[in-house]
């Protein structure tokens, strides 16, 4: 089954291989996760090593910005862009969202020009400005997913979540429906230290590692490591260790 | 006497490439829109509305509004319908795009923007 690497390595391995052709994967942490970073980096691989031209749709930073945050990770979007294999675009929700639904739209228009076959859309969160009504915001959501695919790309979405800690309350899960792959990214508080965990909670069309992974953002992008090793409750963001889970079990007190 | 003066100095002030000083006497002839052409420079693909480019240029829409619409008739932007929504994107004529550049990068120079600095405020006379 043919595969698009993100490029980042231990993540590759947990979705054996990369996500999906033409699908839309949806990527949620809290502010300074790594969300971004992450997309950033499957648009780099693309370009660099897979051949595949990249379109990064922002909702909110400006085109500058991502030139300088790519630049600490060693990598040139600028020389990219001017290289015709990169396109920043940045815009709303709205205008974008119209702009898919015609025929000759401006960002159909830019995949052609460049042959783009993958996206970066950050994020995902600028949508629900669109409508309060969660029935109105999935079909929005919906059709923008699906004007993606029509284009042939593979899309990153990121959406920002608020919980620093654990479980982030509120939020609208109906949009996980809707993407073909969903991964978490969390702070996790281990003995006074906050770590980052990830976790690959869905993936249709194919098995993957269910694995809680520890993971960094290093001097060369994401890096993805080993799970946690006798821990629990990760996810909660305060985990436990698996002996003190066992003892408040099984040992009255 | 006074009046020499000025003239000294707007011709000081006038000594700048030709086609810059005419880009700029009659397309970039305000603050806001030498904000908004260096906005549609760093982010030449935004397509966008009114009430957006305001917000990305930290303006109110009344503001820039009418800047705008003088930039899309003076062929600097492109207005277009999408969807029921007006929208501005730069434009795509080879020629405005080249000297966009060229201002641009000539307001790097600390020398150059004042010389322009003096011709918009003359122009807002």
């Amino acid at each position: 089954m043919e595969r698009i690497a993100t490029g980042i390595p231990g993540l590759d391995e947990m979705l054996h291989g990369g996500y999906l052709p033409q699908t839309a994967n949806l990527v949620e942490g809290a502010p300074g996760t790594g969300k971004t970073t992450l997309g950033m980096q499957f648009i780099h691989h693309g370009i660099v090593v897979c051949g595949e031209p990249g379109l990064i749709l922002t909702f909110e930073e400006f085109p500058q910005q991502y030139y300088e945050s790519a630049a600490s990770f060693g990598w040139d979007f600028r020389q990219m862009e001017r290289n015709g294999k990169l396109r920043i675009v940045m815009t709303s929700p709205e205008v974008s969202k119209a702009d898919l639904e015609q025929v000759g739209g401006r960002i159909e228009g830019l995949v052609q020009e460049i042959g783009a076959k993958r996206i970066l859309v950050d994020s995902l969160s600028h949508f629900e400005r669109l409508s309060e009504s969660p029935s109105d915001l999935r079909s929005i959501v919906y059709g923008f997913i699906n004007s993606l695919k029509r284009e042939g790309l593979t899309a990153v979405l990121t959406r920002e979540s608020m919980a620093l800690l654990g479980e982030s309350e509120g939020a609208d899960d109906a949009l996980a429906f809707l993407v073909d792959s969903y991964t978490l990214l969390r702070y996790v508080e281990i003995e006074s230290a906050v770590r980052k965990a990830l976790l690959v909670l869905k993936m249709r069309g194919s098995d993957h590692d269910k694995g809680i992974r520890q993971f960094e953002i290093t001097s060369r992008g994401v890096e993805v490591s080993a799970t946690f090793e006798g821990r629990e409750g990760i996810m909660s963001g305060s985990p436990r260790r698996m002996m003190d889970s066992f003892v408040q079990a099984f040992v009255r007190h | 006497m006074e009046d020499i003066e000025l003239d000294l100095t707007g011709r000081l002030m006038a000594d700048m490439d030709p086609q810059l000083l005419e880009f700029l006497q009659s397309k970039v002839n305000s603050f806001v829109k030498w904000d908004l052409v260096n906005f549609f420079y760093d982010s030449p693909h935004t397509t966008d509305t009114a009430e957006n480019i305001a917000r990305y240029a930290g303006r109110s829409v009344g503001t820039i509004r009418t800047d705008l619409a003088e930039l899309a008739q003076d062929g600097v932007l492109e207005e277009s319908r999408l969807g029921g929504m007006t929208v501005y994107s730069l434009a795509s004529d080879p020629h405005v795009r080249e000297m966009l550049e060229q201002f641009v990068r000539a307001s790097d120079d600390r020398q150059f923007r004042v010389k322009a600095i003096y011709h918009i405020i003359r122009g807002m006379r």
